[in-house]
């Protein structure tokens, strides 16, 4: 008999995924000064754009401004390496404004990882994990397949699509989590074991085209914004040149192959049983249920500005790869392209998401937070995002201090976590500005208001960030405050002014009263009233600042009764419902019990949203909770 | 959640009708002001005090204020209720009252579930109350309610499925502006938004008839002294209910009696001649018959067939909205139009009939419509107007969809209270919904 010498060691957290949510939660820990190990398979695979080439877009943009403003890196990396940045719903208000970013995929992900280099509290393991430690109540760490343990209080996986992972491009089926990289096949009996619930997702990519052979002068040039507007409040300019993307149509072609090809599809010969998003169908789904269109848009990316591919976004397909020929070379402009990557499908497990707490732990297993794909969301943003709570929460766990929890009215992603730990999902989860009724206090003008208070709190904003948004903030609120303050009075010299800007006002108004009206001209008005201190005021305000202060003055009656009702609706999320309560209540019905105890909401305004809970169970809850309260004191 | 958390409500506690007394409750920490405002004068110590209640200058009626104290009350907040005449013309304009001064109507049962909230009744004991309740309506409905109800939430969900076709057409051009579809034309979704006020405002339209369906018609006899109005009250309640002599003037306070007319229940008033009078008690009860008359939705004007139509009741005429012009004592006198003789019987008949056919067409709610019957369907009915109204401004203004959806929002969300498929868990549970409003 010989012993092995075990190797062991001592982390306060270890993230297990290099990916979009992993990346975010081990540096906001170590940020806030947690001991930090990032267990990936393949180091350059960290911060790999899996799908598109793009970052951000409608909602998903808010929710990387979110991340910027509670110190993540997204907004940072997106800036770094982005070939063609764009404003999307710039005609709609700025509640639903998404910014979004074409990336060069190869400098975003070396970015993302010499972000993650430069953090000294962050270690970055190449290994896989092939379990998880645990004694059944707490995690312990995680152990690696060369037998290395890593210990630690608090372990979040972000796994991805990887769990189980399954290809299918045509018949052919191949495990593994994405081209060329293996699937984690064990991890997902770790899970099991803890007594979670795991469910099958399933997501496509199209297919990926070599550049060179095809002919940009048939497609039509989708440009992006002339003056590129950063995500990070941290960058002062772009640094990278910026491009063009395209756009081309599928047309009665290719909808005829593929139709006549359907059963060789794995989502129609039953190959694949898993839900698909219905939001992102595949080319053969958008063939079946919109018969009668003509033509399907297609929206050409750049993989980046060195790249040889491209990325053939709206036709994402599973077809083999002989109809996957036809269908792309039926396309105007790819008469001759060269497919350099076939388009497949990827089958996964999740864990149904209302298994964890809304601080995105695994209820009754301390220590163990799981983040991104693996909770059943879709999305290089909404796994971030996630990451980073889940960074936070495990970082104040670790430091025995308060929990975060983001509140609807507060941000996208508090949006997004009650959804998931609330409805569940059965579709891959995608941010939508429909999901937040509170829409209006949630847009990216207001992020740095919003979040950047919490992340100096808990300690996670650097210096440079922190004093770029305390500037942002003074700066905003005097151009905001004077406009209030500063009033015109309808005397003859004012209105003669004003006439010639085809302004009038009859009774003394504020220019902030002004600003409300749809066709006031802020700059011809400071050019030609002589109002310095105003005028100084917006001068000091970028593009973005000065959008900021007219869309919160323009839409303050607005904003201010959505407050309101939030306020009034965040009642019932101040009752907390004991974490030990038992459902079995006189008067709730069995699928009651079932409901609640399977989601165990934390308070009664997440009871409430519960679907299929009723009015009268919550009365029923409401009462019990009361009587409990009065009980104790 | 602290007492503090609950605003005033104000409901009937008894049920809508004609009755001798009704009683109008007020809960929550507004009470006390309302009814200090309402009687003018200070908070009482006494528990139960009577009253005259007046609202901006005006009275309302007099009656007998009963006040109970937190927690010492049914629902456990500060509560107040207010026993006044049994007419529900009066009930709902000390109820508006209360709203104006700072209270809401109750939803069905909310004085219940407060109750149950602050622990003075518990689940079964509550549920038991509404089996009371339910079996107690039951027994008095004449009319098949449900059926106008189902009527109703098939037209409110009607305007709410279409309402819903709009948001998520103008959602869908936020979250997939990129997608390269018109998903709706701004003159589409305001088309379709008045089309929507449209429907709230053919439903509004039904209160009047919805109304008196529930809460009855009240029927005002009006006419110069001696015309013969209590004589046609009795023959038309069928027993001497009011005292009948030669001597003008003998009505003064209102007699009222209430008889089935069109297959709904009419409270017949006889009112105090309507004369110059010096007398003060007279005089009072000619006010009072004038006033009864602006509130009521028929009015008989009699006129004494052998002294014809006379300078005072061209004036009386005048104030009148469509009154049914009466001819009286037609056994000693011939008349020009629809005449009655009560001491013979000759014309009353065919004046009942003529009431019979005026109540029907213009108060009966024709078979399966959609109609709303009480104050609270009204307002929620007009709450989804309102929003719908703010809607239109701000597209009409070059508002973004994401300004004009909100008050869509607020406009389905209103119709869903009407429709009692509530999704704001703070207004309704389900096991009090089954409670009429006001217990």
């Amino acid at each position: 008999m010989f012993h092995v010498e075990r190797m062991e060691q001592r982390f306060d957290i270890v993230v297990i995924g290099g990916g979009h949510a992993g990346a975010e939660a081990a540096r906001v820990a170590a940020r806030g000064g947690a001991k930090v190990a990032l267990v990936t398979m393949l180091r350059e695979a960290i911060g790999r754009m899996s799908c598109n080439p793009a970052i951000g877009g409608l909602a998903k943009g808010n929710l990387v401004k979110e991340i910027d403003a509670l110190g993540g890196l997204m907004g940072e990396a997106t800036d770094r390496a982005g070939i063609q940045f764009k404003v999307l719903n710039r005609s709609k208000g700025p509640a639903v404004q998404g910014p979004r970013a074409q990336c060069d995929r190869d400098i975003y992900a070396a970015t993302v990882l010499e972000l993650l280099e430069q953090e000294p509290n962050l270690t970055i393991v190449e290994s896989a994990v092939t379990s998880l430690l645990h004694d059944g109540k707490a995690v312990r760490g995680a152990l690696l397949q060369d037998e290395t343990r890593l210990n630690a209080r608090a372990v979040i996986v972000t796994t991805g699509t990887f769990l189980r992972a399954l290809m299918h491009s045509g018949e052919v089926k191949t495990a593994g989590g994405r081209f060329g990289e293996p699937s984690a096949e064990t991890l997902s009996d770790s899970l099991r074991a803890l007594g979670l619930q795991l469910g099958r997702l399933k997501t496509g990519t199209p297919p990926r085209i070599l550049r060179d052979s095809v002919d940009f002068s048939k497609m039509e040039e989708a440009p992006g914004d002339a003056v590129p507007r950063p995500f990070s409040i941290i960058t002062d300019r772009i640094p990278l040149p910026q491009v063009l993307c395209h756009l081309t149509y599928t047309g009665t072609e290719a909808h005829e192959l593929i139709r006549a090809n359907l059963h060789r599809a794995p989502m129609y010969s039953g190959q694949i049983a898993a839900a698909g998003p219905r939001y992102c169908p595949s080319i053969e789904d958008k063939v079946v249920r919109f018969a009668d269109k003509e033509r399907h848009q297609v929206f050409v990316e750049p993989e980046g500005l060195q790249h040889p591919w491209l990325y053939l976004n709206g036709i994402s397909t599973s077809l083999p790869p002989d109809v996957q020929d036809g269908v792309v070379r039926s396309l105007a402009g790819f008469e001759h392209a060269v497919i350099a990557r076939y388009g497949y499908a990827v089958e996964y497990d999740f864990v149904n998401p209302e298994q964890l707490e809304p601080t995105l732990a695994v209820r009754d297993v301390d220590g163990l937070y799981l983040a991104g794909q693996i909770n059943g969301t879709s999305g290089y943003e909404e796994a971030a995002a996630q990451g980073l709570l889940a960074g936070l929460n495990a970082l104040q766990l670790v430091r025995d201090r308060e929990p975060v929890i983001l509140r609807r009215d507060e941000a996208y992603a508090g949006v997004m976590i009650d959804d998931l730990v609330t409805l569940g999902t059965t579709e891959p989860y995608r941010m939508f500005t429909s999901r937040a009724e509170h829409r209006l206090l949630l847009g990216c003008d207001s992020v740095y208001e919003r979040l950047s208070p919490i992340a100096a709190r808990l300690g996670v904003l650097d210096g440079e960030r922190k004093r770029r948004v305390d500037g942002r903030q003074e700066r905003v609120t005097r151009a905001r405050d004077l406009s209030l303050n500063t009033f015109l009075t309808p005397d003859r010299e004012t209105v003669v002014l004003l006439d010639g800007m085809e302004l009038s006002i009859s009774e003394k108004s504020s220019v902030a009263k002004l600003l409300q009206r749809p066709d006031f001209n802020l700059t011809r008005f400071l050019d030609t009233v002589s109002l310095p201190g105003l005028r100084a005021a917006f001068e000091a305000l970028n593009e973005e600042e000065t959008e900021a202060v007219v869309s919160r003055l323009r839409y303050s009656g607005y904003i201010e009764r959505q407050e309101r009702e939030a306020a009034k609706l965040s009642q019932d999320e101040a009752v907390a419902i004991p974490a030990g309560i038992s459902y079995a209540l006189p008067g709730l019905s069995r699928e009651m019990v079932e409901k609640l105890s399977f989601v165990r909401p934390v308070s009664l305004g997440q009871a409430s949203r519960i679907p299929g809970v009723t009015p009268a169970a919550i009365a029923i809850l409401r009462m019990h909770i009361r009587r409990g309260v009065r009980a104790a004191s | 959640m602290s007492s503090a958390a609950f605003d005033t409500i104000v409901a009937p506690a008894t049920p809508v009708g004609r009755s001798a007394l009704a009683v109008v409750r007020i809960d929550g920490p507004r009470t006390s002001a309302i009814i200090d405002t309402l009687t003018g004068g200070p908070s009482d110590q006494r528990i139960a005090v009577h009253r005259y209640l007046n609202h901006n200058g005006e009275l309302l009626d007099d009656c007998v204020v009963v006040r109970y104290v937190a927690p010492h009350s049914f629902t456990g907040n500060d509560l107040a209720e207010l026993t006044l005449h049994g007419n529900p013309l009066l009930v709902e304009r000390v109820i508006a009252a209360a709203v104006e001064l700072g209270a809401r109507i109750a939803e069905p049962g909310e004085f219940t579930e407060r109750a149950v909230l602050n622990g003075k009744l518990d689940l079964v004991q509550a549920e038991s109350i509404a089996d009371l309740i339910a079996a107690r309506t039951t027994l008095q409905a004449k009319l098949s309610l449900t059926n106008l109800r189902g009527a109703l939430s098939t037209k409110a969900q009607g305007i709410r499925e279409s309402l819903l076709f709009v948001i998520s057409r103008l959602e869908a051009a936020l979250d997939f502006s990129e997608e390269g579809y018109d998903f709706i034309s701004r003159a589409e979704a305001r088309a379709k938004i008045e089309e929507a006020i449209a429907a709230c405002r053919s439903i509004s339209d039904t209160w009047r008839r919805g109304r008196a369906t529930t809460a009855g018609l009240s029927l005002v006899i009006l006419g110069r002294p001696n015309a013969g109005k209590s004589t046609l009250l009795n023959r038309l309640v069928g027993s001497e209910r009011a005292i009948v002599t030669p001597i003008p003037g003998t009505t003064r306070d209102i007699v009222r009696e209430t008889i089935e007319i069109g297959g709904l229940p009419v409270t017949i008033a006889d009112t105090a001649g309507l004369r110059e009078s010096s007398d003060v008690v007279e005089g009072i009860g000619i006010e009072r018959a004038r006033e009864a008359a602006a509130g009521a939705d028929i009015v008989l004007y009699l006129i004494d067939a052998t002294s014809g139509r006379t300078a005072e009741d061209e004036r009386e005429l005048a104030t009148l909205d469509e009154p049914l012009l009466v001819w009286t004592k037609n056994d000693l006198a011939p008349a020009p139009g629809l005449a009655i003789s009560a001491k013979t019987d000759a014309g009353v008949s065919e004046l009942l009939a003529r009431l019979d056919a005026l109540v029907r067409d213009q108060f009966a709610v024709p078979e399966s419509s959609a109609t709303i019957v009480n104050e609270r369907q009204r307002q929620a009915i007009t709450a989804c107007e309102q929003s719908l109204e703010v809607a239109l401004q701000s597209l009409d203004a070059g508002y973004e969809e994401p300004i004009v959806v909100v008050d869509l929002y607020r406009a389905s969300n209103a119709l869903g209270v009407l429709t009692g498929a509530i999704t704001n868990d703070d207004i309704l549970t389900e096991i009090f919904s089954k409670f009429c409003i006001g217990k």
